[in-house]
């Protein structure tokens, strides 16, 4: 993060929401309706919303409700506009001004790693995408690697691999994402590692079927593919249980709530594979696994303190009577009441990406991708 | 469309183009039409925001070859 009369590195500010939370008063000059849409996200968050374009002749309208004693960040779409009326703000005399360098476009595509677990067998990080809610994973043991879920940015995880001086020998996506430009076929192109995908999901190149592999096995992971039709965009989600410790679960298990099974169209017949995924294979795993999602939709509320986000399947069952208590029907109804009818922006394009079915440049992805996430709703408890 | 003028902000984004809007129909007497032409996909959004708090009139809009082309009354 720049700015305009002072600095701040941006991975210091995107270390978390939380350390902007304390830090940062949050001025959005963006127009209301993008503001509303999507803005940063954060408890305790100190905010203002007036477009950049009311402040063209001026900012007296707002000199008044901006902080003197705390930093303030002006935020945009792309990072002209912010910087546009920051300007105007340090002429106006603020020495406190800072822009989001970038914009909400480059929150979008800032990755943050955390360890989330490490024995003698296997270590494995987590990468947040803070700024849209998306979660991806390296599961690193002996000289090799598998990513979970990769997101575009695939410069990241071959940069990771080679500190650890592993090779990226195995992909796998959960289910075929609608909210974000997956990064497995080109991450398998740049490394020769097998990318794995449902077939059910309509891809058209190449890739592995996980329809055919209960397992996969590289030095000492054993991970175990649970092809159950679970909930999402289209039927044919999977988790990945991995040495009986660690379970990705893909977009069927947050950390706060269920997946929802309503992005297809076909929320009353999907919903039944999510009853049947959560009360006949779930039900069966252990309460000291650990649950790492694909999504998350809170930062603060999910993230774990050791800095991930995750927690045990055992804290989640307690806290989601949803899981533990509902007769198949009484489960359904909840489920298709609460469906959602907001769709991640874009997700027709999103999927067709995914699929192969469209290839758009940097530029695009980009444009695309920008907006929430809204594949994390949180059912009624 | 006839417009009275037309401003051209292909490769400007985000204020800029709003910015040159403003200035090129603040010189327009009303009732009179200007054509902004920009290659921004995320300026609809602030083109119509700012034309409702402004009280011009968005007349009508549309995308060739990568170009968007927005027609604005002044008030």
């Amino acid at each position: 993060m720049e700015c305009c009369s002072r600095h701040v590195p941006m991975e210091r500010a995107a270390r978390y929401s939380s350390i902007l939370i304390e830090r940062f008063f949050k001025f959005d000059v963006r127009n209301e309706s993008d503001f509303h849409d999507w803005k940063i996200e954060g408890e305790n968050f100190e905010y203002i919303n007036v477009p950049y374009f009311e402040l063209i002749d001026g900012v007296n309208s707002v000199i008044d409700r901006l902080p003197k004693e705390k930093e303030v960040v002006v935020v945009c779409a792309k990072g002209g506009s912010a910087t546009f009326v920051a300007e105007q703000l340090v002429e106006a005399g603020f020495d406190n001004i800072y822009t989001l360098v970038g914009g909400m476009k480059a929150w979008s595509e800032h990755l943050h790693k955390a360890k989330v677990y490490e024995d003698d067998k296997m270590k494995v990080y987590q990468f947040i995408r803070v700024g849209k809610g998306c979660l991806s994973y390296m599961v690193i043991s002996g000289k090799e690697a598998l990513v979970v879920d990769p997101s575009r940015f695939i410069d990241v995880y071959e940069q990771v691999a080679k500190e650890e001086g592993v090779a990226i020998t195995h992909i796998v996506d959960s289910h075929l994402h609608a909210d974000h430009i997956s990064g497995g076929k080109a991450l398998a192109e740049r490394t020769g590692a097998t990318y794995y995908l449902m077939k059910s999901e309509g891809a058209v190149f190449d890739f592995e079927p996980l329809e055919k592999h209960d397992r996969i096995d590289f030095a000492q992971v054993q991970l175990e593919v649970l092809a159950v039709k679970t909930p999402g965009h289209t039927p044919g989600s999977v988790s990945f249980f991995v040495n009986n410790q660690l379970l990705f679960s893909g977009d069927t298990i947050f950390v706060g709530g269920l997946g929802r099974p309503d992005l297809g169209g076909k929320a009353a017949e999907w919903v039944a594979d999510l009853y049947d995924t959560v009360y006949e294979k779930v039900a069966a795993i252990a309460d000291d696994v650990i649950v790492l999602p694909a999504h998350y939709a809170n930062l603060d509320e999910e993230m774990s303190k050791a800095g991930y986000i995750g927690d045990t399947l055992g804290n989640i069952r307690a806290r989601n009577d949803m899981m533990r208590y509902k007769q198949k029907q009484e489960f359904i109804d909840i489920v298709v009441q609460n469906a959602n009818t907001e769709t991640p922006p874009n997700f027709e394009d999103i999927v067709a990406i995914n699929r192969g079915l469209k290839a758009v440049d940097i530029e695009q992805q980009q444009e695309l991708e920008i907006g929430p996430n809204r594949c994390a709703l949180h059912h009624t408890r | 469309m006839n417009a009275n003028k037309i401003i051209d902000t292909k490769g400007l984004s985000c204020a800029m183009i709003v910015v040159k809007a403003k200035k090129a129909i603040d010189d327009l007497p009303p009732g009179q039409i200007l054509e902004i032409e920009t290659t921004d996909q995320g300026a609809k959004n602030d083109l119509t925001a700012w034309i409702n708090v402004s009280g011009h009139e968005l007349v009508d809009y549309k995308e060739e070859n990568g170009v968007w082309k927005f027609w604005i009354k002044r008030k």
